[in-house]
């Protein structure tokens, strides 16, 4: 018993100086940025543009960088932010609305740090919010939909603000094109759960749905599976992540969100010591972040005249001219 | 009966402070061994990471250097460390009753969303009646929606094992319907509840750290807990029950009744512990308010071999290697989830070390 | 409302519903032999996320959807193996033990996931749909019964042998007996721990098998945590299904069913019902089914308990 604590106690120390020694490397001029994303960035969805960010900024702007996955437990939140901001990091980046409250607290003990978070409409001092519009491109989808198709489901994750918006632009959208089209909601309930995800895809498409477009995160594969399994008649768009491989004959297009751009571009401004004056918000303005292409290999293409027509709606959306969403 | 045996009967007030002083010295005993498997499990981690071409004893010195780095840190730790404890000392209490209440989670839950509406809705209440209040009403919520288990159970012989599970998947949908709907902050667009009232809020121990009172009130609660089950005769009939519902019965103990209070109780703990994570930390409900600390305080109970007051010992340790993945990933980019792996190798080990002599408190043969 | 009792709703809710039902189906039999041996295994969700994370990994590499299937019940075998080790041998307490084996199970296939994959595409070629002459075409009665893969018709088998395993072989009778008079077994002279063993090991194969039902049998890719709680549910179902197999599988159904409802039914743009009552229906349905049935004493009278010779 004595000998396994002394052991303890020698290794204590040993403990004690390696850590003064860690502590001792981080003291240099580089730009660090940090990175707080509320699950796994294996995923491909929302955690993984996260991710792909903070990449561009490290291999752009030669950043040093690194993230913290926090399963999505808001006590943890502050601790992480500390943890960056006190081991000097420049910026910090909180992947998600929810991450707005714990910047704010620890934002005032930190002023040289600027704290981005996403999907948040903030700006107070040094907590920017940066959000990429996704009802917009969503909008375009939907009026497609609504343009082509009888009925469109969407299938959701859980029920938060960048799906909800998401989903309300395509529900405007396809009310743009025909107010009478069908648009049916299901959430799943997490994030997770492929086989879910597949069956309310496969339930909407049984129920006459021939346009469906899943939205859950990790979950989203499972909807482009059950659509490609439901036959070349059933269309959808790839939504973040090019799923084209998945689902080729089924795919209209590609909605790309280049989060990474947006965010290298903002990042960038703040190593040269220009912070943005108010929160940011990209849409299809921002042709560099976001990109909604039409794609040539599905089986029943999006048709030129519609072609047009979409063009048209994209240029009244990026000039503010339609309204996709309510603010 | 070893477990009552090896414990004593209860006795007189004048012997609770020498039986507390004997619950710290066996504590420490029974430390030392787990001590040397959190160690093994330790280098079991290392081993794992050195496979997968990390370089695993530098990064087992980067987190505990960070987890032990200053004051802040350690208090991040023991404010991890309140819920597994309370939560763990709550499941003591219902297991040694035979109560397998694999409900905590959802209690928690129960407890956060009855601390959040108390605690949003009384403006003009002084801090001193209001704190308390925010906490009875997270604590009465935990004890109630466990309660609907200890019920069934005795109704209508429905095993807990299943019930407590099912209404930890209905605490965590009804939340996130809480939250997306009669809870939410009206003036945001998040599914989030409104921010509790100030006065709502539970004392900090130690500004300008996070850390709130609930850890001193977790170890005093441990501390009673240990006395409840040891040295009351009302823990000695939980315990009789949880031993032999036929003896218990013979002696004329209530076995429906201890059902009930065993597991209201280790509902309350749970409660609390939602409480304080809206009061003491996130001073909001949202969908996520816990990472699976219901689950994790199962095997904080398990680890303290059911004894309360170890399960201040076990919590902290869950709560340091919490804290550790945190910083080993910002530091060392391993994978958080490596945590849950040390964490099984922890029990296994102990086990493994045979220092856990939990006995079954089933009939053995 | 109208549009909800259609013929064809119905036949897409029970091809969803035997779907859903499948995973739960090979993990609550697998747990009826351990359970029936007297052994409590909490640890399912681990064991089945391992059979999943296996098998994924061995046909994406391999492209071999046999080997991998083989894998993930090699891997639940595994598991199961030190499941055995610790319950049986050491005779620790089966739910600590159980809660080890979901930790090991989660924080492992996340960190070998992790580490090994970064990006799997288009994931891996799960097993096809049959196609049944003559049947898979019928109206309705195809789309619900006979457009299914080998893993959803596996079930069946399972449960047929599970069934003729435990009741009309004496391996199977001695394996019941364990659960019950375990002291009988061993005075008759045969080993306790070893049918123990036996029972754990085809337990956990068979949550392995169910894991890899998610990621070869219905969807292709592997996301961390993909049980998403179905080690528990399956657990629900043992108990709920009295230890029978067949009860397993018929019980597995009713969950595919609530599970395959709520999914549709969300869908309902007529009904104006919080989505989340629809998600909660399956578990506030088990808990009215436990009410309604009133669990009989049918409880392995040695569940939990580790044996002690003498």
């Amino acid at each position: 018993m004595n000998l396994t604590r002394r052991a303890c106690l020698a290794g204590a120390a040993g403990l004690l100086l390696a850590g003064i020694s860690a502590s001792a490397m981080a003291q240099d001029g580089e730009f660090k940025m940090g990175l707080l994303v509320p699950g796994s960035v294996s995923e491909e969805g929302w955690n993984r543009i996260g991710y792909n960010a903070l990449k561009g900024v490290e291999e752009q702007l030669g950043a040093k960088v690194s993230y913290v996955e926090l399963q999505q437990n808001p006590a943890s939140f502050e601790k992480a932010f500390r943890d960056y901001a006190s081991q000097g990091f420049n910026v910090i980046l909180g992947h998600g609305f929810e991450f707005q409250d714990a910047a704010l607290t620890v934002a005032p003990e930190f002023p040289d740090t600027t704290f981005l978070i996403s999907s948040s409409y903030i700006h107070e001092d040094n907590v920017i919010g940066l959000n990429t519009d996704t009802s917009q491109p969503f909008y375009l989808m939907g009026y497609i939909a609504a343009k082509m198709g009888k009925k469109a489901g969407l299938v959701g994750g859980m029920e938060i603000p960048p799906i909800q918006q998401a989903f309300e632009g395509f529900v405007n959208g396809a009310k743009g094109a025909n107010p009478a089209f069908e648009v049916n909601q299901v959430y799943i309930g997490n994030f997770t759960d492929i086989s879910a995800a597949k069956e309310a895809a496969l339930g909407m498409i049984a129920q006459g749905a021939d346009f469906v477009v899943p939205n859950a995160s990790g979950a989203t594969v499972g909807g482009y599976q059950a659509i490609a399994e439901s036959g070349p008649d059933v269309k959808t768009f790839s939504i973040f992540s090019d799923f084209t491989e998945v689902a080729p004959k089924n795919i209209l297009g590609l909605y790309v969100a280049d989060y990474a751009q947006g965010v290298v571009r903002i990042v960038k401004g703040i190593m040269e010591g220009q912070r943005p004056e108010s929160n940011v918000d990209f849409g299809l303005a921002d042709a560099d972040v976001m990109k909604f292409t039409l794609s040539d290999e599905a089986a029943h293409p999006v048709p030129e005249e519609l072609r047009k027509e979409i063009e048209d709606v994209k240029a009244k959306i990026a000039a503010g001219e339609i309204v996709t969403r309510q603010k | 009966m070893a477990n009552i045996d090896s414990e004593r009967s209860p006795s007189a007030g004048s012997d609770i402070l020498n039986g507390l002083g004997r619950a710290f010295t066996k504590t420490w005993q029974a430390v030392a061994m787990p001590a040397a498997a959190v160690l093994v499990s330790m280098g079991c981690g290392a081993l794992l990471l050195a496979l997968n071409g990390f370089n695993g004893w530098d990064i087992f010195t980067v987190m505990l250097s960070g987890v032990f780095q200053d004051t802040r840190s350690i208090a991040e730790v023991l404010l991890k460390a309140t819920p597994l404890i309370l939560i763990g000392v709550g499941l003591c209490v219902a297991f040694r009753c035979s109560i397998w209440n694999i409900g905590a989670e959802g209690q928690l839950y129960a407890g956060a969303v009855a601390t959040t509406a108390v605690g949003i809705a009384f403006p003009g209440l002084t801090s001193w009646i209001y704190v308390p209040l925010v906490i009875l009403a997270g604590a009465l919520a935990g004890a109630a929606w466990a309660a609907i288990a200890g019920l069934l159970k005795i109704y209508f012989r429905a095993s807990e094992i299943v019930t407590t599970i099912m209404l930890n998947y209905i605490a965590i949908i009804a939340t996130s319907w809480l939250v997306t709907g009669p809870l939410k902050d009206a003036a945001a667009a998040y599914p989030q509840s409104a921010r509790l009232l100030r006065e709502a809020w539970m004392p900090k121990i130690l500004p300008p750290t996070r850390l709130h009172i609930g850890i001193l009130i977790a170890i005093a609660l441990a501390i009673a807990a240990y006395i409840f089950l040891f040295r009351s005769s009302a823990g000695y009939a939980v315990r009789v029950v949880g031993i032999s519902p036929h003896a218990a019965r013979y002696a004329g103990m209530s076995v429906s009744r201890n059902i009930l209070l065993a597991i209201s109780i280790s509902g309350a703990m749970a409660g609390l512990a939602g409480a304080f994570e809206i009061a003491g930390v996130t001073f909001r409900l949202y969908q996520n308010i816990s990472p699976g600390y219901g689950f994790e305080g199962i095997a904080v109970a398990l680890l303290a071999n059911n004894n309360p007051v170890g399960a201040i010992f076990s919590g902290t340790l869950f709560a340091v290697l919490r804290s550790g993945s945190e910083i080993m990933q910002i530091n060392a980019q391993v994978p958080q989830v490596l945590v849950s792996v040390i964490q099984g190798i922890v029990i296994l080990s102990v086990v493994g070390f045979g220092v856990y002599r939990f006995r079954s408190a089933r009939p053995s043969e | 409302m109208d549009d909800i009792v259609t013929l064809g709703f119905i036949a897409t809710t029970l091809g969803a519903t035997w779907r859903l039902a499948a995973p739960l189906v090979y993990a609550s039999i697998g747990e009826v032999f351990s359970e029936r041996a007297g052994v409590l295994n909490i640890g399912i969700e681990g064991v089945m996320l391992v059979g999943a994370f296996a098998g994924f990994a061995t046909v994406f590499w391999t492209g071999s959807l046999a080997l991998g299937l083989l894998m993930a019940v090699a891997g639940g075998a595994l598991m199961g193996l030190l499941f055995g080790l610790f319950t049986i041998t050491i005779k620790a307490d089966q739910i600590v033990v159980g809660a080890a084996m979901n930790l090991l199970g989660l924080g492992l296939t996340a960190f070998l996931y992790r580490t090994y994959f970064v990006s799997t595409g288009r994931g891996v070629e799960i097993a096809p749909s049959l196609n049944l002459p003559g049947l898979s075409d019928l109206p309705f009665v195809g789309e619900a019964f006979f457009r299914h893969n080998i893993l959803v018709y596996g079930t069946l088998l399972v449960v047929i042998a599970a069934v003729f395993i435990l009741h009309r072989t004496s391996f199977g009778l001695t394996l019941r007996a364990v659960g019950e008079h375990p002291k009988a077994v061993d005075i008759a002279g045969r080993s306790v721990a070893l049918y123990r063993y036996g029972a754990v090991l085809i337990g956990c194969s068979l949550a392995g098998l169910g894991g890899a039902y998610l990621t070869l049998g219905h969807s292709n890719q592997f996301v961390e945590g993909i049980a998403s709680g179905r080690g528990f549910i399956a657990l629900a179902v043992v108990v709920f299904a009295r230890w029978s197999p067949i009860g397993a599988f018929f019980v597995s159904l009713l969950f595919g069913l609530f599970y395959a409802l709520q999914l549709q039914l969300q869908a309902q743009p007529a009904l104006h019902i919080p989505y989340q009552a629809l998600q909660a229906l399956p578990y506030v349905m088990t808990i009215a089914a436990l009410i309604l049935v009133r669990n009989r004493v049918d409880t392995p009278s040695m569940l939990g308990v580790p044996y002690r010779k003498g």
